[in-house]
């Protein structure tokens, strides 16, 4: 038991020692615990910083899997998914890289990436193999960081420090815009569309619209957005025009802007532009302006207001000035009991009448009355001609009954109208119907059924059905007369009498006469030349040389004449053989025969058949032609007309079966009216078809 | 009592006298400092011993922590990157259904470390105490802890080839993580603190038994 003491007091002398003796080896647990504290600080400095993302569902998100991305760089995992307390929605707890949390402050968004297959093409593919990742997505600037975000459905429209433009986009009709669809600008897509919400305060949809850097410099105030989605089909003068923007627009719809006008002024973001439902009427809006310090005056009608609405228009030498406003009745109280009034408000826009833009309402008030005074009125005009809508025209009649505008009269000034000639519209339409009425559509439809009849009793009459039997025979007998024997001998007797011409030119050559009278001849020459020599010298001679001469010329030709004639004397008996004489006889014989059986022919009366069939085809198909030289002014009437009251009764909205069934008439008799142009121009070109039956 | 008995019937080299080459094996007379045949020096215990022991117990077993903590394997399959530390790789061994190998790497990478971390520990301080157990038991449980500690290594060759062998880029790849380094270090420092026990001094508790 007394062990412990002195082992104690062993140990404390032996402390000096402990120090001496200490080893070198300690250094090994030393270096080997600071390098794993090292280890273990460095990693907990390395360690992210962590933040809170809510989702409304967090499908695919994995715990220690799921990276954070930014940029498709890895800067994150997701370290816990949990719920918040009403467990509406899902937590997501991620540490991110402590050098990117710092710019993790407002304007940060986060939401899962998935595979996903749109109008506009697919993303997020790579994702099938390696699982969902959450992707970020916030600018380049850092201030005051957060650790709790609220998770997006799908990325951001716009990165968050892009560069560009926001504006915002007023329509009426939200259903052709959905969120993410793209804003063209000539068709080059430079911007994307928001998700469009409805205002608080009326029914207009707003969708916010961000334009990419270079091209929002295109924004101004001239600038217009029309509304592209969907495609459109119009039936009009140009005929059947169908258009549409790209697929991804046809589906999820799309906005497209140009600059309508030159000198708009820039535009700061934010601005308000509206949305048109097509291009034409964006275009036209360049007329259509707000009505913002529009000066209100009233004009009081004494006719029917029924089809003029507030919002039609009040036009002034053809242009837009204005709008009714409103349309209202009011009891005035004159002698003879009360009395009502129908008074519409007319919106007019000082800068329209060519009024400075910030003129006021007394400067408008003035213009008026002096034009009041010059002869301006209001009157109703028929919006156009087709429909029963109205507008407010103001026109300036010179001689006009005199009137004084009302400026001071409550609660508006009141111009003065005039009785609108609108029952002259209705007298018109009814004027056009009446002369479509009237055409002789019948009567020329019997005529052009009685001319199909006789074209077709011509064509099955007895005689024209005869024509080309008659014919037949005729070449039939031809060629009979052609192989007959004595047709064909005829080319061998001429044969044979050629070949004894040849034989007596033969026989003549054979004889020598004509050498003989040739050699003859230039001996008489010669003797001649030494004649002509000596009798210069020898005169005398000469004469007895001559005589001489002569003798032998009379002598020489004696001779060849008795020659030709006997030459010739063969060549008629030759001629005068058997043979050649039968020749003509037997050429006259054929021909006569020929002859014979034309005249049979003729006697026969096939010719005249012909000639008379091909007569009265012609006079057919001439009267045909001329049928036909009418028939194309009157199928283009006719189709004009039928366009005309197409138009005219599709105007008339609602279609009734009246309608329908005069639309379908008219365009029955078009078709006929086109039918026998067609058929009267096939038998101007070929009458044979008449006969052939093709 | 038997202990008592036991004790008694063993005469250590010291108390007879003698002092051992730890080198060549040659035994000396006492008074002998340097060996005379190998010339190294000579001492009857090794007196800095233990420290070293407790010095290279003590680093094997704060090498042994991050061992634990950080991942040993980490595993990238299709995008998918998976970490996993020695006891988690067991346990998910075991979901698996693959009981013998959790089993092994459980026992060659948890047991025999924390067992070799006790059981020299426990020698250190038998060394200094005059704390025994039956018959020659401590010197059983040295040897043993001196044939098993490079088994421990076994958790450290599976990682290194199957880092070697499976790299097939986006499909999988197997990286060792900072554990693999931090187990073969603390195996390693426990080996060493193993080997430097002085089996001698495990006699001189029979001694102050006598004493």
């Amino acid at each position: 038991m007394t062990d412990p003491a002195p082992a104690e007091l062993d140990v404390s002398t032996a402390k000096p020692s402990f120090w001496r003796n200490l080893s070198f080896v300690w250094l090994v647990p030393i270096l080997a615990l600071v390098v794993s504290l090292a280890l273990a600080w460095q990693n907990f400095s390395d360690r992210g910083v962590a933040i809170t993302i809510t989702f409304q569902s967090a499908s695919g998100v994995t715990p220690g899997e799921t990276t954070l991305r930014f940029r498709d760089v890895v800067i994150g995992t997701v370290e816990h998914v949990t719920f918040t307390e009403d467990l509406t929605k899902v937590l997501v707890r991620a540490r991110v890289d402590k050098d990117v949390a710092p710019f993790l402050d407002d304007d940060a968004q986060f939401w899962v990436v998935s595979p996903k297959v749109s109008a506009r093409g697919i993303s997020g593919l790579s994702t099938v193999l390696s699982g969902v990742y959450i992707e970020g997505a916030w600018d380049q600037e850092q201030s005051e960081a957060r650790q709790s975000f609220e998770g997006a459905d799908g990325p951001p429209l716009v990165q968050p420090g892009r560069a560009g433009k926001r504006i915002s986009l007023v329509t009426t009709d939200g259903s052709l815009i959905s969120e993410g669809a793209p804003v063209f600008f000539h068709g080059i897509e430079v911007g994307r569309l928001e998700r469009p919400r409805l205002t608080v305060s009326s029914d207009a949809i707003v969708v916010d619209a961000f334009i990419e850097a270079p091209h929002d410099r295109r924004l101004n105030s001239a600038t217009r957005f029309w509304d592209t989605s969907g495609f459109s089909v119009s039936l009009g003068g140009a005929g059947l025009t169908l258009d549409f923007d790209s697929l991804a627009s046809v589906v999820a719809g799309g906005v497209e802007f140009d600059t309508i006008y030159e000198g708009g002024l820039p535009v700061s973001a934010g601005h308000v532009f509206q949305i048109y439902p097509d291009e034409p009427e964006a275009r036209r809006s360049l007329f259509a302006r707000s009505t913002a310090n529009a000066v209100t005056v009233a004009a009081e009608f004494g006719e029917s207001l029924g089809g003029l609405e507030p919002g039609a228009d009040v036009t002034y030498g053809g242009l837009k000035v204005g709008e009714v406003s409103t349309i209202s009745a009011d009891i005035e109280d004159s002698g003879d009991g009360p009395k009502i009034r129908l008074l519409a408000n007319l919106a007019i826009e000082p800068d329209r009448l060519g009024l400075p833009l910030a003129a006021g309402k007394a400067e408008v008030l003035d213009f008026l009355d002096s034009a009041v005074a010059d002869g301006l009125r209001a009157r109703l005009a028929a919006a156009n001609l087709f429909s029963s809508a109205l507008i407010v025209e103001l026109v300036e009649i010179p001689d006009a009954e005199p009137a004084v505008f009302l400026r001071d009269a409550t609660p508006v000034p009141v111009l003065p109208s005039v009785v609108s000639n609108l029952p002259d519209f209705t007298a018109t339409a009814e004027g056009v119907l009446e002369r479509i009425n009237s055409l002789p559509i019948e009567e020329l439809i019997n005529q052009a059924i009685s001319l199909m009849a006789s074209i077709e009793s011509v064509a099955s009459a007895e005689s024209t059905r005869a024509a080309p039997d008659a014919v037949v025979a005729l070449l039939e007998d031809t060629r009979a007369l052609v192989n007959d024997e004595a047709t064909r001998a005829l080319p061998g007797d001429i044969r044979a009498a050629v070949a004894d011409l040849r034989a007596v030119v033969a026989e003549l050559k054979e004889g020598g006469t004509l050498e003989n009278l040739a050699s003859a001849l230039a001996r008489a020459d010669a003797a001649a030349a030494n004649i002509a020599t000596a009798s210069e010298k020898f005169p005398a001679l000469v004469e007895d040389l001559r005589a001489v001469a002569a003798k032998a010329n009379s002598l020489e030709a004696e001779e060849l004449v008795a020659a030709a004639t006997r030459v010739l004397d063969s060549a008629d008996k030759v001629l005068g053989t058997d043979a050649a004489r039968d020749l003509p006889p037997s050429l006259n014989a054929a021909l006569g025969e020929i002859r014979a059986t034309l005249a049979d022919l003729r006697e026969g009366g096939a010719v005249e058949n012909a000639n008379a069939t091909m007569a009265s085809a012609r006079s057919a198909a001439d009267a045909v032609a001329e049928a036909a030289e009418g028939l194309p002014d009157l199928s283009a009437r006719l189709e004009q007309l039928v366009a005309r009251s197409e138009a005219l009764l599709a105007a008339y909205g609602d279609r009734s079966a009246f309608n329908e069934e005069t639309l379908a008439a008219l365009r029955e008799v078009r078709s006929a009216a086109r039918a026998v142009s067609q058929l009267a121009r096939a038998i101007e070109r070929n009458p044979n078809s008449l006969l052939t039956g093709r | 009592m038997e202990n008592a008995r036991r004790t008694h019937a063993v005469l250590t080299a010291r108390r007879a006298g003698l002092i051992g080459c730890t080198r060549c094996g040659r035994v000396h007379l006492a008074d002998e400092h340097h060996c005379r045949r190998c010339g190294s020096a000579l001492s009857s215990r090794d007196v800095g011993s233990l420290q070293r022991v407790w010095a290279w117990l003590i680093a094997g077993m704060i090498a042994y922590i991050p061992a634990n903590v950080y991942p040993m394997l980490l595993t990238q399959t299709f995008g998918k990157r998976q970490e996993n530390t020695i006891v988690g790789g067991a346990i998910e061994l075991l979901d698996h259904g693959s009981w013998g190998v959790a089993l092994i790497v459980f026992t060659a990478s948890v047991l025999i470390p924390i067992g070799k971390f006790i059981a020299i520990a426990y020698l250190a301080i038998s060394m200094r105490t005059a704390v025994t157990i039956r018959g020659h038991g401590r010197q059983h449980l040295y040897e043993v802890v001196e044939f098993i500690g490079r088994w421990s290594m076994i958790d450290v060759f599976v990682v290194a080839i199957l880092a070697a062998l499976v790299r097939f880029d986006f499909v999988a790849t197997i990286n060792p993580g900072i554990a693999a380094v931090s187990f073969a270090l603390s195996v390693a420092f426990t080996m060493i603190s193993a080997q430097n026990i002085d089996p001698r001094l495990l006699w001189d508790a029979y001694e102050a038994d006598d004493t």
